[in-house]
């Protein structure tokens, strides 16, 4: 791989470092399965995409807004399950699926390309700094900022809530939370953040595209699987901070196996890969035992 | 302070798996006082307490706790003058939190959490010295997971979890059942000791006849979802074990012979 090609895959790694946040914050933290990502991080980036190409909007407003789009994506999502008892995982799928009607609506087309127009990267380049240099940087300093914001605030008393609603919804009513807000919110905020990792991705790759979010939610929980395996997670700092690493680590692995022209591997076949991997390392977890030894018990059982 | 009255609870009301887990309940828990709950499995014991922390349908009756007619008021609600412990000692802490961690939910529980750190040094200080009060040692490990502690360890935690802050109602649904004798004693004690500092309202669930009798200032009985018996003073102070289940099965008698007449 070339500096050029591992820059790049940093720029990809940060910005489904947020991804992974979001991940970690709904699977983990909230214990509720959220599968409304596939929707909200191609609404952020058709959001970010339609303001400043149609309506003329400063780059950075734009992604501003697509975070706040993608939070009430994810309140519809907690909505449907808090209030009329959907089953959060079918919630999640109305929701994106809804939302790839309305991308295509937002974009007027399957996609909007962001050519001659100012993005949040462009600024950079304009002050004489290479993109493929200054990209990366800027990318980690918004994720690490977010990371550490998250942190702080998952140590708030509103925060704690959140946690304790996750992993004891009863003892979390008895202490005075209202579990069902803190879905609300906790959802919405897990989509604010996969909508502007959507905006910045459409505004790095140069277009936003209504089929750019098939199979986000399986890297971004590939991503928290990744991290928490390498970097045990004792504390929500370590947590976190394994979610960015998780991330940057399995778009490496991605570019590598993409590379090694042995492997015979297309780029189309990235979602396989990254499924099995997925399902290989849940199984794992599951028994904490070698697949080869899962297998034959499986057999067995027959 | 506590009121509730013809209180009925119907679980899976119009299907075959109908119960009728309270059968007009009137009850009645004057500020201070300390109730102990006895009753055969399934009279209804934790659903009437369910009623009063409102995780419980109400389907008739009403609630009154202190000045507020609270039949409708949601769990969280409730919670800023009501707490409770669980029989479960995983239940009523959060594994994953500190023990600190724990506490700030609990201190969030009377004072409104906001986007302040929900731990501060004076959370620290106030957490350690109440900790102190149990012996347990467990004000030197404030930063460890809740997890790591024992069952009794955990349910002494909740106790004092539950009794922070303005609290009025104490609820203790056989909060002592899950832990082997000795622990069980030692919650036990500390349980009484809190409510009478505090001056709490509580009204405590126990499998334990003797326990009912020798904790607290009266004692009812449950059956069938309905209270059929409500002793105090003197005459409880006089009351043995043996008089009570001498009693118990009277009432069990009773209903048989009653089922026997309409079969006959
Ligand atoms: N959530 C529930 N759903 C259906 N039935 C319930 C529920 N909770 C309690 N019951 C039933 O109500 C009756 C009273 O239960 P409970 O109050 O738990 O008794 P106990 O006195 O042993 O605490 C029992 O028949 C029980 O099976
Ligand atoms: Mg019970």
């Amino acid at each position: 791989m070339s500096l050029y090609e591992i820059l790049g895959t940093l720029e990809t790694g940060f910005i489904f470092g947020l991804v992974a946040l979001g991940a970690y914050l709904t699977f983990k933290i909230l214990d509720f399965p959220d599968l409304t990502v596939e929707g909200s991080f191609p609404l952020g980036a058709a959001v970010c995409a339609a303001l400043i190409v149609q309506g003329g909007w400063n780059p950075w407003a734009a992604t501003g807004f697509a975070a706040v789009v993608g939070f009430g994506a994810g309140y519809v999502t907690a909505y449907l399950n808090v209030r009329f008892n959907i089953l959060h995982i079918l919630a999640g799928i109305l929701v994106s699926i809804s939302l790839y009607s309305i991308n295509l609506r937002i974009m007027g087309g399957p996609n909007e390309p962001l050519l001659n127009v100012k993005t949040v990267f462009t600024a950079f380049e304009d002050l004489g700094y290479p993109g493929y240099m200054i990209n990366p940087v800027f990318l980690g300093i918004v994720v690490i900022a977010i990371k550490l914001a998250l942190d702080a605030f998952l140590a708030t008393g509103w925060g704690m809530s959140m946690r304790a609603a996750g992993a004891n919804p009863a003892m979390a009513e008895a202490n005075g939370i209202n579990v069902g807000k803190m879905k609300l919110y906790g959802v919405g905020l897990a989509n604010a953040l996969t909508a502007l990792a959507g905006a910045l991705f459409a505004q790095i790759f140069g277009a936003a595209d209504a089929y750019m979010g098939i199979g986000v939610i399986i890297v971004g929980l590939a991503s928290v699987i990744v991290g928490m395996s390498i970097l045990p997670s004792r504390t929500i700092f370590l947590a976190t901070t394994a979610c960015i690493l998780g991330a940057i680590l399995y778009r490496l692995a991605v570019a590598v196996a993409l590379n090694a022209d042995f492997l015979g591997l297309y780029a189309s076949d990235v979602q396989l890969v990254t499924a099995v991997l997925v399902m290989l390392a849940l199984i794992g977890q599951q028994s904490g035992s070698s697949l080869f030894k899962i297998l034959k018990k499986g057999t067995k059982n027959d | 302070m506590i009121e509730l009255k013809d209180i009925h609870v119907t679980f899976n009301k119009d299907t075959p798996l109908e119960t009728k887990a309270l059968r007009g309940v009137d009850l009645a828990v004057p500020k201070g006082e300390f109730l102990t709950v006895i009753g055969s499995n399934g009279a209804g014991k934790s659903t009437s307490l369910n009623v009063m922390a409102g995780i419980a349908p109400v389907l008739q009756g009403s609630l009154r706790v202190g000045q507020n007619d609270m039949t409708n008021w949601p769990v969280q609600k409730r919670a800023r003058s009501i707490s409770r412990v669980f029989q479960d000692p995983k239940m009523g802490t959060c594994e994953d939190l500190t023990i600190l961690e724990n506490f700030a939910l609990a201190y969030g529980r009377t004072t409104p959490r906001g986007f302040k750190f929900a731990v501060d040094p004076s959370i620290r200080l106030s957490v350690a010295e109440r900790l102190s009060l149990l012996k347990l040692g467990l004000e030197d490990r404030l930063d460890d997971k809740v997890g790591l502690l024992s069952g009794g360890q955990r349910q002494a935690v909740s106790l004092l979890m539950a009794t922070t802050g303005d609290t009025q109602v104490l609820l203790l649904d056989e909060h002592t059942a899950a832990l082997d004798p000795k622990t069980a004693d030692f919650v036990l004690q500390i349980t009484n000791s809190i409510v009478r500092e505090l001056k709490l309202t509580a009204v405590m669930v126990t499998h334990s006849m003797a326990q009912a009798l020798n904790t607290g200032d009266r004692t009812i009985m449950f059956h069938q979802g309905k209270i059929i018996f409500d002793v105090a003073g003197a005459e409880r102070d006089k009351m043995t074990v043996e008089d009570l289940l001498h009693l118990f099965k009277r009432e069990q008698g009773e209903e048989l012979a009653d089922d026997s007449l309409l079969l006959g």
